[in-house]
């Protein structure tokens, strides 16, 4: 998981912090950093007599070590889930081949833990205000919709009709929107694509994502599609548990997901005549292509100096200090600037512009 | 007779016009000595020429027309409770929020965005919050409105709304920010305006209740590590929140500038997640669920996740972060001639106070402290203005914030070598207005969205 991670950011790196001067502002703190392995151990104290700086480049490196914080290497070592900077920890529930990878907030974010302990964990002068009214778990059935991405809250496996069936529900009640094969319709999202998710160039279109090619675990989908669809009348008694499984295994068939591997190491497909219900959806959540390829966003990863004068030519301009080469908005073929394309071939109606365009 | 009163009025303006800039060149004596028209004109040494008074207006015939036009002042205006619920001056029609039919293929699952060109100050008047649906606005009774916590707690509750309003009240301002605000420009630059450029965003007063003391008095069981809130609306729009992010500053409110949520924004009440994706800050707010691992639903996994160029993708980016705007001026405007411009706009961090806004006007390569015009709040927008003497030049105006974790705005470049043009989330490097050459008025001062 972390692998994938490594390679953009590292491509990116060495370009944006080549040439950072340093800038005249000084760490404050006196607190002594003690290294311990990849980083100090007293890193909060650190940020806490920093006056919770805890993004500042400075603060980084004395937390980090040198060359940490603009380097290579020290964006390599924020990704190490020890890291007091990176949001990534142990993926800890089973549910696929990364489980059900929980996210959490910095210990390096001093401020939002301390503020959480003192108004939670340290507060012992909490008395409830008996405002409200108890209520049984058991009342909320019909609002408890929720299914986690371990698959918990899924209908028992009793429920479920064949992909087939399923697939005739769907035509019935999705079809007009998302396409017969889910290939999208009208402008509504397409429900299985399977573009690559890497654009050749910079200024193509941004790849679709949907089900197959994207999404991280299938019981979302059906968490989803009960939820939320058919657009104008979701969570529809009249499609049911029942239909929105068998909605959800076609769209998984359409998505060619396995549901597990044979013996040659073929994968295995949903067939026309397969049963489809919360077992099923959650064998398939361990074969969901793209699961391994997200992770806990461990932002900022850019460390800028406040730079007042002079500033290197990596942060002026186009990134080589020139001022002048700047993009506009792109040019119809008559010359004029493609803002509000459909209002200007008179396909949309006028309205939505403004001066200047 | 009228044209009496043209003249004198003509003489008085200018001539208070003058006035006052002795005044201040006295130092405010003159303002002192009380009668400030008749008084100072007399003690001038320079004798009032009404011929070279008039002369600033000679080539601008409108400026002084509407002296002509006393009728306005002497018609008798409409009278109170016209409006029971008061509305903007018809004047302020062009002052709308926006949004481009071509973003999404339904109105019900689509976004407005706020008018920032037109704004003042840091706070959005209610009627100009942006807007962003996923299954439209319900229009709920406030009366049959519940919340309910429950899963991993001691003790489930159900609230009405008279409940909740029994709770201690917080009143706080904040913004709030689409993650997607700025997402029209990874590819480059597509429209010239702040509206469309960063409008996908509000800033308003809230009044509601703490989350953490809800949630105490449900009583969270140990394995609770993380919160769904999760909206009465058509899309059951829900998101995970873990326990340490809502326990720190986020609240239920319902009250925005002082009046009841509008339903746009979830009335009878929403969640508040100070700094954080306005997609957590669930609407219509019915069902708060306490519950051990993330949920993983559609909203933080298919959406609001954010693509990299190598086809990885970050995900649960909850905070928003900091970022600056000018909106003054801004591509809506023309420059109107070199000269004195109180340069103005906003900045705002997810992670805490604005601690600075530099100002560029050459690209980047030098950067000036604007002074804050506002006060300056924990997760709420900051207003600033930056005096700049412009020489007629093309010039390229950008603003930078620095935050109080010491995070400074980096510039586009950087954020696209980094995180590629494919994201749609989180655009938050620094946009630049081009300014072209006055060259004598011939390209009408026109200021243009280009992008490094
Ligand atoms: C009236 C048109 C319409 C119909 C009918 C409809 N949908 Fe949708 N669907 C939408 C819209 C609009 C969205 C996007 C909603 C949003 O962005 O919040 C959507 C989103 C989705 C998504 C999420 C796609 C993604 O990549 O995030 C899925 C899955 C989906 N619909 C499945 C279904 C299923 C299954 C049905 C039938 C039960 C259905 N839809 C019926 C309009 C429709």
């Amino acid at each position: 998981m972390f692998n994938t991670k490594k390679i953009i950011l590292v491509a990116g790196i060495t370009a944006v912090f080549a040439g950072l001067s340093a800038c005249n502002e000084k760490l404050t703190s006196n607190v002594t950093p003690i290294m311990d392995g990849e980083y100090a151990s007293n890193y909060v104290e650190i940020i806490k007599a920093n006056d919770g700086k805890y993004l500042d480049s400075k603060v980084i490196e004395a937390i980090l070590g040198k060359g940490a914080t603009h380097g290579r290497d020290g964006l390599q070592g924020k990704l190490d889930p020890k890291n007091p900077y990176s949001f990534e920890v142990d993926d800890s529930i089973d549910g696929g081949n990364h489980g059900n990878s929980q996210c959490k907030v910095p210990m390096a974010f001093t401020r939002v833990q301390d503020s959480a302990a003192k108004n939670y964990k340290n507060d012992a002068t909490f008395v409830a205000k008996g405002f409200g009214t108890p209520i049984a778990e058991a009342a909320l059935e019909k609002w408890n919709i929720t299914v986690d991405g371990d698959g918990k809250g899924l209908p028992d496996s009793s429920v479920g009709m064949t992909v087939e069936e399923g697939g005739a529900v769907y035509v019935q009640f999705c079809a007009m929107c998302h396409g017969e094969f889910g290939e999208g319709a009208k402008g509504y999202l397409a429900l299985a694509v399977d573009e690559d998710l890497i654009a050749s160039d910079p200024k193509d279109p941004a790849p679709m994502k949907s089900v197959g090619n994207y999404w991280p675990y299938s019981a979302t989908l059906f968490d989803y599609i009960r939820r939320t669809m058919p657009f104008w009348t979701p969570n529809a008694d009249y499609i049911g548990d029942k239909g929105y499984l068998g909605i959800t295994g076609y769209i998984m068939q359409a998505n060619y997901i396995p549901i597990g591997f044979d013996e040659d190491g073929e994968s295995m497909e949903l067939e026309d005549d397969t049963f489809y219900n919360a077992e099923v959806l959650m064998k398939q959540n361990k074969f969901m292509k793209n699961q391994g390829n997200f992770f806990c966003d461990h932002r900022p990863i850019i460390h800028n100096e406040r730079c007042m004068k002079d500033c290197p030519d990596t942060m002026v301009g186009d990134g080589s200090g020139d001022i002048h080469n700047f993009v506009e908005a792109r040019k119809l073929p008559d010359g004029t600037p493609q803002y509000n394309v459909p209002q200007r071939l008179n396909e949309a109606p006028p309205g939505v512009g403004h001066t200047g365009m | 007779m009228t044209d009496k009163i043209i003249e004198k009025v003509a003489i008085q303006t200018d001539e208070s016009r003058n006035q006052s800039r002795r005044a201040f060149l006295k130092g405010g004596a003159a303002v002192a000595s009380g009668v400030l028209f008749t008084q100072a004109a007399s003690a001038s040494d320079i004798k009032f020429n009404p011929k070279k008074a008039v002369a600033p207006y000679a080539n601008k015939k409108e400026i002084t027309d509407v002296l002509a036009d006393q009728k306005s002042r002497k018609a008798l205006g409409f009278g109170v409770r016209k409006y029971p619920y008061g509305l903007p001056s018809p004047f302020e029609r062009e002052v709308q929020r926006r949004t481009l039919e071509w973003l999404t293929p339904d109105s019900m699952a689509s976004i407005t965005m706020s008018p920032l060109q037109s704004l003042h100050g840091i706070i959005t008047p209610n009627g100009l919050h942006f807007e962003r649906f996923h299954g439209g606005v319900p229009t709920i009774d406030p009366d049959k409105h519940r919340l309910v916590i429950h899963g991993l707690v001691e003790r489930p509750l159900i609230f009405t709304m008279d409940d909740l309003k029994r709770f201690p009240s917080v009143s706080r301002i904040h913004f709030v920010e689409c993650p997607a605000n700025g997402a029209l420009e990874w590819k480059g630059v597509q429209l010239n305006s702040v509206q469309w450029t960063h409008g996908m965003m509000s800033c308003v007063e809230y009044t509601g209740v703490r989350l953490s003391d809800l949630l105490k008095e449900a009583g969270i069981k140990p394995e609770g590590k993380w919160i769904i809130p999760e909206g009465a609306d058509a899309s059951g729009m829900s998101r995970s929140i873990p326990l340490e992010l809502a326990m720190d500053d986020c609240f239920v409110a319902y009250a925005q500038n002082g009046e009841a949520l509008r339903r746009e924004q979830g009335y009878p009440i929403r969640l508040v997640v100070p700094g954080c994706e306005a997609n957590m800050w669930v609407k219509y707010l019915r069902r708060i669920m306490v519950h051990d691992v993330p949920m993983q639903h559609r909203e933080e996994t298919s959406k609001y996740t954010e693509l990299m160029p190598d086809g990885t993708a970050q995900r649960f980016s909850w905070y928003m972060e900091a970022n600056s705007v000018i909106t003054y001026p801004s591509p809506d405007f023309h420059m109107q001639g070199p000269g004195k411009y109180y340069v103005r706009g906003i900045a705002w961090s997810g992670r805490g106070k604005v601690d600075h806004v530099d100002v560029s006007t050459d690209g980047g390569k030098n950067w000036q402290e604007a002074h804050f015009t506002s006060a300056v709040l924990d997760k709420a927008w900051t207003r600033f203005e930056f005096e700049w003497d412009w020489d007629g030049k093309e010039a390229f105006l950008m603003s930078r914030v620095t935050d109080e974790t010491g995070y400074v705005q980096p510039p586009m470049p950087q954020m696209r070598n980094l995180e590629g043009t494919n994201n749609v989330y989180h655009r938050t490097a620094m946009v630049t207005w081009r300014i072209h050459d006055w060259n004598n008025g011939k390209d009408g001062g026109r200021i243009q969205n280009v992008q490094y």
